[in-house]
């Protein structure tokens, strides 16, 4: 009896300890805020990595609330709590960095996503070069004016990263079409409503004269088109194209009137986690997303990358359509 | 100036009619100044088809200030119409859309279940702060700010924080349609400033709202139903908020969970440029269609002109404090 004793209690014991060894790892999530549709994507697209599924990881989304101090107060209270890793995306550029240098005084690695932060402590990126899409954009606009004719350029909010790199591409792609001219460019802060009014305002101001609206988002271009209509023109006579690939702008895709080009939040969010986690584990982990098949072309390289760039995929009517199936 | 001027100044002042002229007129040759340097300035300006845009980019913000007026004359403040806007945008819309996921089940009916749902929500919001401001004392300024973050965090809930698109055709007319080439929403603003400007200057409902403005207490010893002016004008705020969320996601296509942020401070603006005083009793509402005109002017010239829109937040600040500092010396016998 007194034997069967011991035996229970250092089975308990051993029981507790290899509980303890087996905690679940606490990885939190600090976008920059939850009201649009993207970063509604992205984080639930965290949720369903399979590693927060079979409960391995026990994952925490804080809403950022678009302000560069709740993020950093967000952070603090990670850091107190003892989480294993945060996946970061800063509202600010600049502002993010101080959160970063918090959690990395800590010893709490923080793999950065979607939006950049300027700071060499991240452990790794994963996001999706927006030079690129704004070239991407301007392109698919340029090409269907073919090289000629007049544009208006809507702008994200004036300082942005995305709004900076945006701009960037559709002038790489501007510049090599000399004879195009840029009649208008200004902001609409990524609203549609915004978009519509200066759309509207701007065809009234270039009768008969825009040939091509570049929007840096998608909302804004689903602004422009509404301009189009309501100013009783046809939105076949205006190249329009934005970027993101949210679900109003492939259904405008799908009938023909806008080119979009998707990103990828998905990968994004699922990319980070898989990097989070690897370094919350110190290497000994193996990413367990199907995206790193789905993209060949950002190999995961046993997480020595600083940084991922997930692709961009064109929204063209081959894909548009299982696009839209995945979002419901 | 010297007193010789001020003499016939005064003299010319003397009437509280020509004063009253004065003050309605004031902001209506500063409109017209307006439109004179944009005119002159704009080739395509006062063409009509940019007629009709300045008019639908103030329908708006034009029916909230409208509704806003009703409120500030009882000495009040609505901060909670653009989160209403937003919430009842997105429930009509979910009532006429096509989209299987976004709809409620039965999904899309017919425009009139939209609008009447749209303008009950309006009420129950605008109600819910008219019942807490006349009942409890709460101040308006902290009764609505409670509205501006419950009604936009009810939007994000209802919605599940996306936007909810494929409008009917039909619902959809309220916002792009036109009768006689005139703009739906141009329409009904001029309907909602109608029927205002009857109900604050020839009903006895809107001689109380000024009663209530000018003296709560003298109202109350009067015998009028302070509580329940106080209570209404929430409810016709939030009602015509209700409208202008419908006419938003209308005009956009697609019911927007970010939709209508700020939209208080523009129609306080336009409220406060027309001449209504924020100390409540004094205004009308022609001032603040007037002053919407101006905001709306003021964007669509700086606009075709090429002109950075930062500019036109500058412009409105300046408008804004200089309204009320004319307001001021004007109720000072100038």
């Amino acid at each position: 009896m007194k034997k069967l004793m011991i035996a229970l209690a250092s089975a308990t014991v051993l029981l507790a300890s290899s509980a303890l060894a087996q905690e679940k790892l606490k990885i939190g999530a600090a976008p920059y805020g939850l009201n649009a549709e993207f970063m509604q994507i992205w984080s639930a697209a965290l949720e369903e990595h399979p590693a927060v599924k079979s409960g391995e990881v026990e994952l925490t989304v804080f809403d950022g609330r678009y302000d560069a101090l709740v993020q950093q107060e967000q952070f603090n209270t990670m850091i107190t709590q003892k989480f294993n890793a945060i996946i970061f995306v800063p509202i600010d550029i600049e502002a993010g960095a101080t959160a970063v240098q918090a959690a990395s005084d800590a010893g709490i690695p923080v793999v950065g996503s979607n939006t950049r932060v300027n700071s060499d402590l991240l452990a790794s990126y994963v996001g999706s070069d927006d030079t690129i899409s704004g070239y991407m954009e301007a392109k698919a606009v340029l090409d269907k004016i073919g090289c000629k004719g007049n544009v208006v350029i809507i702008e994200g909010p004036i300082g942005q990263s995305a709004q900076i790199s945006r701009l960037e591409g559709n002038q790489k792609a501007l510049a090599e079409c000399p004879d195009v001219k840029v009649l208008e460019q200004q902001t609409a802060n990524w609203s549609r409503a915004e978009a519509q009014t200066l759309m509207e305002n701007w065809l009234t101001a270039h009768p008969g004269q825009i040939n091509g609206v570049i929007g840096q988002n998608d909302e804004m271009a689903l602004g422009a088109v509404e301009a189009i209509k309501s100013a009783g023109l046809k939105t076949e006579d205006f190249a329009i194209a934005g970027i993101d690939g949210i679900t109003d702008a492939l259904t405008a895709v799908k009938e023909g009137t806008i080119t979009s080009i998707l990103q990828d939040a998905r990968a994004q969010a699922q990319g980070a986690l898989d990097l989070a986690i690897f370094h919350a584990k110190k290497g000994d982990y193996k990413p367990q997303s199907d995206i790193w098949a789905q993209y060949p072309d950002m190999p995961f390289n046993d997480g020595k990358d600083k940084e991922y760039n997930v692709p961009w995929t064109p929204v063209t009517s081959d894909n548009v359509d299982k696009l839209l199936d995945m979002r419901k | 100036m010297s007193s010789a001027e001020n003499n016939t100044a005064s003299s010319w002042l003397n009437s509280d009619r020509r004063k009253l002229i004065l003050q309605e007129y004031g902001i209506f040759l500063a409109f017209l100044l307006l439109v004179g340097i944009l005119a002159l300035s704009n080739e395509f300006f006062l063409t009509p088809g940019n007629i009709s845009n300045v008019l639908l980019q103030t329908s708006i913000n034009g029916i909230l200030a409208i509704g806003m007026t009703f409120v500030i004359l009882t000495r009040g403040i609505d901060l909670s119409v653009g989160s209403v806007v937003a919430l009842a945008g997105m429930v009509s819309a979910s009532f006429v859309t096509s989209s299987a996921t976004a709809g409620i089940a039965g999904a899309p009916y017919p425009m009139v279940v939209a609008l009447a749902v749209g303008i009950l929500v309006g009420v129950a919001c605008g109600g819910l702060v008219g019942f807490i401001v006349s009942r409890f004392s709460v101040p308006a300024f902290v009764a609505t700010l409670g509205m501006l973050s419950a009604a936009r965090g009810a939007t994000l809930i209802y919605g599940g924080g996306k936007p909810v698109p494929g409008l009917s055709p039909e619902f959809r007319w309220i916002g792009t349609g036109n009768i006689l080439g005139i703009p739906m929403p141009v329409i009904l603003l001029a309907l909602v400033f109608g029927i205002s400007w009857w109900v604050l200057t020839r009903t006895r409902f809107g001689r109380y709202i000024y009663a209530v403005g000018g003296n709560p207490h003298a109202a109350k010893t009067s015998g009028l139903n302070v509580t329940r002016i106080r209570f209404m004008v929430y409810v016709i705020s939030g009602a015509l908020s209700g409208l202008a969320g419908m006419i938003l996601s209308a005009r956009t296509g697609s019911a927007l969970p970010q939709a209508g942020i700020a939209y208080e401070l523009d129609a306080i603006a336009a409220v406060v440029i027309g001449g209504t005083s924020l100390s409540g009793g004094v205004g009308r509402v022609t001032g603040t269609l007037i002053g919407a005109l101006i905001i709306g002017v003021m964007n669509n010239g700086l606009d075709l002109m090429g002109i950075q829109s930062y500019y036109q937040q500058v412009l409105k600040g300046a408008l804004i404090v200089g309204a009320v500092m004319l307001d001021q010396k004007r109720n000072q016998g100038l």
